[in-house]
């Protein structure tokens, strides 16, 4: 069953190579929903989303012969869109991107454990995106993509310190923000 | 209440997916049409710059840095004439030199070989170079201007021929996928999504189904023994089997395949949207596979590393290239007593490269190319200027016959001095040796990343004697006797590439060659350097 699949994603891959159009909508339909839900982590509207999502597929059907067909296609294009996303959120920025400087005494926050009534993706969503948009991208490297501070550093092009800095002020905003609605609740 | 940490609460946001508005594959559709006609265009542009770099960086740095400008004058000739005269010889294409040798008296003419008459079709594009330059200035202005109107003439044409190119083409596209029956499956499928986000009900900020996965928060998910998975409780899988259910109690075949996406739990809501029922089962096969393939993706940096090495597309390349070589004198050699100057010419060739390992390849073409040298303030003898020389017999031991002319006696500056005679001029020599060369060369990469790489290569090549032209004062006196029909030579030089489309490269090469015998028992330049610009394309 799985080499019938692995087949026919392979020859929906092999048809993208050969910009055939039938191929690409069968790999959007496969793909598209996780791939737009990462550009919603990342992005702090909608609409932006939207641009990004749509300019990184292009981008992944016009790289796509450069796929060789090791590894997981999937994580291939998610690499494509982070890539993307990166590159957007760094055209957008005005004023300096990662300018936080980490400080050990500031930014090291006990991280606490927090009790916690369950809660919605979307709500979840919500409070990601109403980061700053420097924390939330080495959030969502850091947690969701399980990337190590020295990759992200490298890949955002600052300092290990910084990427640290920006994660735990993020968590730091996110534990406010849980512990207020559990008090609101609670209350 | 369990107590969770930061990630561990938004750790179900991991796999969070959301089904993308429907308009949005329309747009994408489009935007695969049009990068197509840009990067063709980028490609034309690229090898159009090339090519006009190649051909345009010889001409100005020959124009602009030559030092043989003001020694063109101070011969004997009256090198405006002979100039001229050539720009008709090589405009009519006769083999007479009539008009050519105007300012020589008749005796000379008589004396010039058939041959030589031959010869010097070949040559006329060097001649071209300097006839332009020792032009009047009025002559260079026009000449110029003609060369411009003529680009910007022929500029154009290529456009406008590459646009109705790329318009046709693009028209077939449009044409054939406006007729495609995909369009249809297009359709089908926005048709699909966006029925699947009314069924949904809700409408939502972001879309229908992140609604519909609220329930998939971490608590289920820690509540929920992993073996239940299979049981396909959570309500992700319950959209799913919603939408396909009313079809399964019509159709007991498909609960096989049912179950099959059932085993796959609430790893389907991962897409998070209703699929059909085949897509479903699909998706849940491609769940397996993608559950099979994540440890390999635990050693991406690994494979990556693997993939270069393993990949044996593109490990052919041809390369065509145009530059500007300058022969050098690096040991201050002299010819007849005085110091050889360096002489700028063109070059270009094909090459082939082929890729052995992900930092070695080898290549191999062929290059026409140039070895050249000019010397000025040269002592000759002209029978133009004597009435009393006999050709041959001032051919004597004190005169150097560079040239198989022997109208022109070559003075030593010795003897030049010895003989203290009036009919003794002085002009610049000019010769040029044109080769047609193989290279073999063996290239190791330094750099390779994104789109940019630098290699250095280094080898040998032979070059076969091709045309061989000696000048004084800009007029051909015939040719060096004592060139090699076959050089040897090694190089040494630097690829700058940058990839600009798919496959295609534009690259800049500096280099630098050396000689090992142009010429028996004479000193010339045997150093020449060159900077080469080209276009190369992997298959």
């Amino acid at each position: 069953m799985n080499h019938f699949l692995k087949d026919d994603v392979e020859k929906y891959i092999k048809l993208c190579m050969k910009n055939d159009r039938e191929g690409q909508l069968k790999i959007y339909q496969l793909f598209s929903p996780v791939l737009y839900g990462i550009c919603l982590k990342y992005m702090k509207n909608e609409d932006d989303a939207k641009d990004v999502f749509q300019e990184a597929f292009v981008i992944v059907f016009q790289k796509i012969s450069q796929y060789k067909f090791e590894g997981s296609f999937e994580g291939w294009m998610k690499r494509i869109f982070i890539n993307k996303l990166i590159e957007t959120l760094n055209k957008k920025k005005k004023e300096s991107f990662f300018l936080d400087v980490f400080d050990p005494d500031t930014d090291f926050v006990e991280e606490e454990e927090l009790e916690v009534i369950p809660m919605e993706q979307e709500k979840l969503l919500e409070y990601i995106r109403d980061l700053p948009d420097q924390y939330r991208t080495v959030f969502n490297l850091y947690v969701f993509e399980k990337m190590k501070h020295k990759e992200i550093a490298e890949l955002l092009k600052i300092s290990e310190g910084t990427s640290k800095s920006n994660l735990n002020r993020a968590k730091h905003i996110l534990q406010k923000r849980i512990l207020s609605i559990k008090n609101f609740k609670t209350a | 209440m369990k107590k969770h940490k930061i990630e561990d609460i938004f750790s179900s946001m991991e796999d969070f997916s959301s089904v993308p508005p429907p308009e949005l594959w329309g747009q994408i559709e489009e935007k695969l049409d049009k990068p197509k006609k840009k990067k063709r265009a980028i490609l034309w542009w690229s090898a159009a710059a090339c090519l006009l770099l190649g051909l345009l960086l010889p001409s100005i740095l020959y124009f602009t840095g030559s030092p043989q400008n003001n020694n063109l004058n101070n011969g004997g000739f009256d090198t405006n004439s002979v100039v001229l005269d050539n720009n008709k010889n090589q405009h009519n294409k006769t083999t007479s030199d009539e008009n050519a040798d105007k300012t020589l008296d008749t005796t000379a003419n008589e004396v010039v070989s058939t041959k030589e008459q031959l010869d010097n079709q070949q040559p006329n594009q060097n001649q071209e170079n300097a006839v332009a330059h020792s032009d009047s200035k009025s002559k260079e202005t026009n000449s110029n201007s003609k060369s411009e109107d003529k680009i910007n003439r022929n500029t154009p044409n290529q456009n406008f021929s590459n646009q109705n190119f790329i318009a046709s083409e693009e028209k077939t596209t449009v044409k054939s996928s406006a007729k495609s029956p995909l369009e249809k499956n297009k359709k089908t499928a926005n048709k699909g999504i966006s029925e699947e986000r009314i069924a949904f009900g809700k409408p939502s900020k972001f879309n229908s189904t992140a609604q519909k996965q609220l329930s998939n928060s971490i608590f289920d998910e820690q509540f929920i023994p992993k073996n239940n998975k299979n049981l396909a409780l959570n309500n992700n899988n319950a959209f799913v089997n919603n939408g396909n259910s009313k079809q399964n109690l019509n159709n007991p075949k498909n609960n096989n395949a049912e179950k099959i996406a059932n085993t796959v739990g609430k790893e389907n809501s991962k897409f998070g949207m209703p699929l059909t029922k085949q897509d479903s089962v699909q998706l849940a096969e491609l769940q397996n596979l993608e559950k099979g393939i994540l440890p390999l993706e635990e050693k991406k940096d690994k494979k990556e590393k693997k993939d270069k090495k393993l990949d044996l597309k593109d490990r052919w390349a041809l390369a065509v290239f145009a530059g500007v070589a300058s022969s050098e004198n690096t040991k201050n050699e002299k010819t007849l007593g005085n110091v050889n100057d360096s002489k700028q010419s063109n070059s270009y060739g094909v090459k082939t490269k082929y890729n052995i390992s992900n930092k070695w390849a080898v290549s191999s073409g062929f290059k026409l190319n140039e070895l050249g040298q000019s010397v000025a303030n040269v002592s000759y003898v002209s029978a133009k200027g004597n009435t009393l020389f006999v050709p041959g017999v001032a051919a004597s031991n004190n005169a150097a016959s560079v040239a198989g002319n022997s109208e022109y006696i070559l003075i030593s500056n010795s003897t030049k001095e010895a003989l203290k005679s009036d009919n003794i001029q002085s002009g610049k020599l000019d010769q040029n040796l044109r080769y047609i060369e193989m290279p073999l060369e063996v290239s190791y990469s330094v750099f390779n990343r994104n789109k940019a790489s630098i290699n250095v290569n280094t080898g040998g090549f032979v070059g076969k004697l091709i045309s061989n032209n000696v000048a004084l004062d800009g007029h051909n006196i015939g040719q060096n006797v004592t060139a090699n029909d076959y050089v040897y030579g090694s190089t040494l030089s630097s690829t700058v590439q940058y990839r600009v489309y798919k496959k295609t490269n534009v690259f800049v090469e500096p280099a630098m060659n050396y000689y090992i015998n142009p010429l028996n028992n004479q000193s010339f330049n045997q150093f020449q350097w060159g900077l080469n610009f080209g276009l190369n394309v992997s298959f």
